[in-house]
């Protein structure tokens, strides 16, 4: 080896790498053929109407559903529920202005430019009559999502539990649906730049002590706005407690992790 | 070495996504779900035995249940109309799909029995997760006490305060606090108590002149309240362990509006010692005064943001018109909260929150001016109007949950009682007789 001053000196042990290349991509084969065996940690979600598109419903408050709710039903058979989910159409994005058509090389004039400039109208300034921080009446109550959201438990969306390790969303679904319900309360979207109109989903961990209060809040996952992150993260602090624990579990504490879906 | 390190990763890799979900029962949710308030069913409760008194106990047991259950402001009550036929008295007669499909489409389930034998009442109840087939049971509680329709009342308000403590995120329920009021129907005004739902009223205070804005301490000990004393508006301090008057240093001028700090341990009050009304606080017993307000104009009605303690929100007519403010319990960092109009008697939520108070917001000649009771998002100023065009509202004041405002009302003809869930629905009448005004909740 010291004779030939080879730029690559390691020529000899190309078989090994053949096969070490080989294991590796058998390896990744067979993971790509079974990888759907390996439990993942972010899996199925409980709640499954992910990507639904539902609007968003979180109240301005605690514990009080302000402003009121759904006016009172005017249908009183069957259901009392208005059935909720009405999705919102997609706003299909609109074209950035800023795009402004390149003259043609010949095209190009003096003086034009500044007639180009002068013509351009500053932000168009939409006026409200109603002042900006009233909650209009009945709006903003409980929105959307049947009621059997988690309709008979582990099957049909809802609260199932990814791989089968834990039990707690199988046994203890309505705590499940305490948690959810008190943060999407206590989430002011106000708190996010108002100028966000969409954004990426921010995951939240957090862990629920025996007696209730949320400890140890974290972002898992930015969704990449500081001030979105900072209102999701706030939504836990301002929580005192879910409520004890179910007696029934036996754990010192149980591991949540929230999502927050912000659109405007 | 180096050439096993690629096959040592992927071995790693493998591992590591294997073992990472075994450690720790997770939760995965979200928003966008849908939040709507939890369907309850509540059919009556069976009574166990077939006599008389049985039945009697067992049909007041379940009325009071059903109106504590649908009084709480976090269940969607189901309609009885909508229940299966069988009345279910222990957990063996449920049959859960009956419950958790259309028509009645229930979340929760609360059922169970009672029986009186042998003068005492017992009864047992369920609490029954009618959606999760696998394991149902939330609650099972068994209550006894000695037979008397009394105490049906009281097991039902327990139970039903055990439901909502464990539905409704660990809050306390409301069903054992009081309200305090002012009530002229003894002839002249006078402090006066109430259970939470209107029962049990009687008269607190014997001044013989007038007494107005009771405030009740945060351990349910003392009521302060400002009456006429010598021909002078002063602090006055109700004792109800001792049932009597109990003494409180008197201050020159007029001494109006007392509030405690939810610790107990400071009172803020109005007083015009130094010639215009401005805001004061002490401790308990009268002493460390301090004037927390200097401006021009005057300044009532405190009240303490109850979770912090650290602020303090009250009206001011500085600028002309009542208007509500806020400052730091020192006296610093005054922030004008309403921009318009005619505002008064603030009261802070539990949470620390919101602030509801009354508000002409067109105040004027010409202008139609009616007092609705508002709440404040004390954050962002975002607010919401409570009531609608019911009469002249005003003094709200926060339930210990932070879910009910009771206000004083005269939409019924005199002025009254009522109160309501804080997102202005459920109203409710809580007072007939004479005029009762001025109403404060307990804190616990």
């Amino acid at each position: 080896m010291a004779a030939d001053a080879d730029i690559f000196p390691e020529e000899h042990s190309s078989r090994i790498s053949w096969a070490g290349s080989l294991m590796l991509h058998s390896a990744l084969f067979a993971l790509a053929l079974f990888g759907y065996l390996i439990p993942s940690g972010r899996g199925e979600n409980w709640g499954g109407t992910e990507g639904g598109g539902s609007a968003m419903s979180a109240t301005l408050v605690s514990s009080i559903p302000l402003p009121n709710a759904q006016p009172e039903a005017q249908n009183v058979l069957a259901n009392e529920s208005k059935g909720l989910s009405q999705s919102q159409p997609r706003e299909t994005p609109k074209e950035e202005p800023k795009a402004i058509p390149i003259p043609a090389r010949d095209a190009k004039l003096k003086g034009q430019r500044e007639s180009a400039t002068a013509k351009k109208e500053p932000p168009k300034q939409v006026a409200k009559a109603e002042p900006e921080n009233v909650v209009p009446y009945g709006q903003g109550g409980p929105v959307s999502g049947p009621y059997g959201s988690f309709t008979s438990g582990a099957t049909k969306g809802g609260f199932g539990f990814e791989g089968g390790q834990g039990d707690f969303g199988n046994r203890f679904a309505y705590y499940v649906d305490i948690v959810r319900r008190k943060v999407s309360e206590n989430w002011l979207k106000y708190e996010v730049d108002p100028r966000i109109t969409d954004a990426r989903r921010v995951y939240i961990d957090f862990d629920i002590n025996r007696s209730g209060q949320p400890t140890n809040v974290r972002v898992a996952q930015s969704s990449g706005i500081p001030s979105l992150d900072q209102s999701a993260v706030r939504a836990l602090q301002r929580i005192d407690t879910f409520g004890p624990l179910p007696a029934g579990y036996s754990g010192n504490y149980v591991s949540v992790e929230f999502w927050f879906d912000y659109r405007r | 070495m180096n050439r096993l390190t690629p096959l040592l990763l992927t071995l790693a890799a493998f591992l590591t996504l294997g073992t990472q979900v075994y450690a720790q029962d997770w939760i995965r949710t979200g928003t966008g779900l849908g939040v709507e308030k939890i369907r309850l069913a509540v059919p009556d409760f069976k009574a166990a035995a077939n006599d008389a008194d049985s039945k009697r106990l067992t049909t007041a047991f379940s009325v009071t249940l059903w109106n504590d259950l649908q009084a709480a402001g976090i269940f969607d009550m189901v309609s009885p109309s909508f229940y299966p036929v069988s009345q279910p008295g222990t957990p063996q007669d449920v049959n859960l799909a009956q419950w958790s499909d259309p028509p009645p489409n229930a979340n929760m389930l609360a059922f169970g029995n009672a029986v009186a034998q042998g003068g005492s009442l017992a009864v047992q109840g369920w609490l029954y997760d009618v959606k999760n087939p696998q394991s149902p049971q939330v609650l099972g509680k068994q209550y006894r006490e000695s037979a008397s329709e009394d105490n049906a009342k009281l097991i039902a308000h327990r139970f039903a305060d055990e439901i909502i403590f464990r539905l409704g995120g660990g809050i306390q329920g409301i069903a054992e606090s009081k309200i305090y009021f002012v009530s002229n129907r003894s002839g002249t005004k006078e402090i006066w108590q109430m259970d939470y739902d209107g029962a049990n009223q009687k008269q607190l205070t014997h001044v013989s002149t007038m007494a107005l804005s009771p405030h009740v301490s945060p351990d349910g000990s003392r009521v302060a309240f400002s009456g006429v004393s010598n021909a002078e508006w002063q602090i006055l301090m109700y004792s109800l362990e001792l049932n009597r008057q109990v003494t409180f240093p008197r201050y020159q001028g007029a001494n109006l509006s007392p509030a405690w700090s939810s610790d107990g341990k400071q009172l803020a009050f109005s007083s015009s010692r130094s010639g215009d009304a401005e805001i004061y606080a002490a401790d308990v017993a009268g002493g460390e005064l301090r004037r927390l307000t200097t401006s021009k104009g005057p300044d009532v009605s405190p009240t303490w943001n109850p979770k912090t303690n650290a602020q303090i929100a009250w009206v001011s007519g500085r600028t002309g018109l009542p208007q509500i403010y806020t400052m730091a319990s020192d006296g610093t960092n005054v922030v004008r909260m309403t921009d318009q109009g005619y505002a008064v008697s603030p009261s802070w939520a539990p949470n620390g929150q919101f602030l509801a108070f009354a508000w002409i917001r067109n105040y004027g000649p010409g202008a139609p001016g009616a007092s609705d009771i508002y709440v404040m998002d004390v954050a962002s100023k975002q607010w919401v109007q409570l009531t609608h065009d019911g009469g002249r509202n005003d003094f709200p004041s926060w339930s210990p949950d932070g879910r009910h405002i009771v206000f004083q009302s005269n939409r019924s003809g005199r002025t009254q009682i009522w109160s309501m869930l804080a997102d202005g629905s459920q109203v409710r009448q809580l007072t007939n007789s004479g005029e009762s005004t001025q109403p404060n909740w307990s804190f616990k």
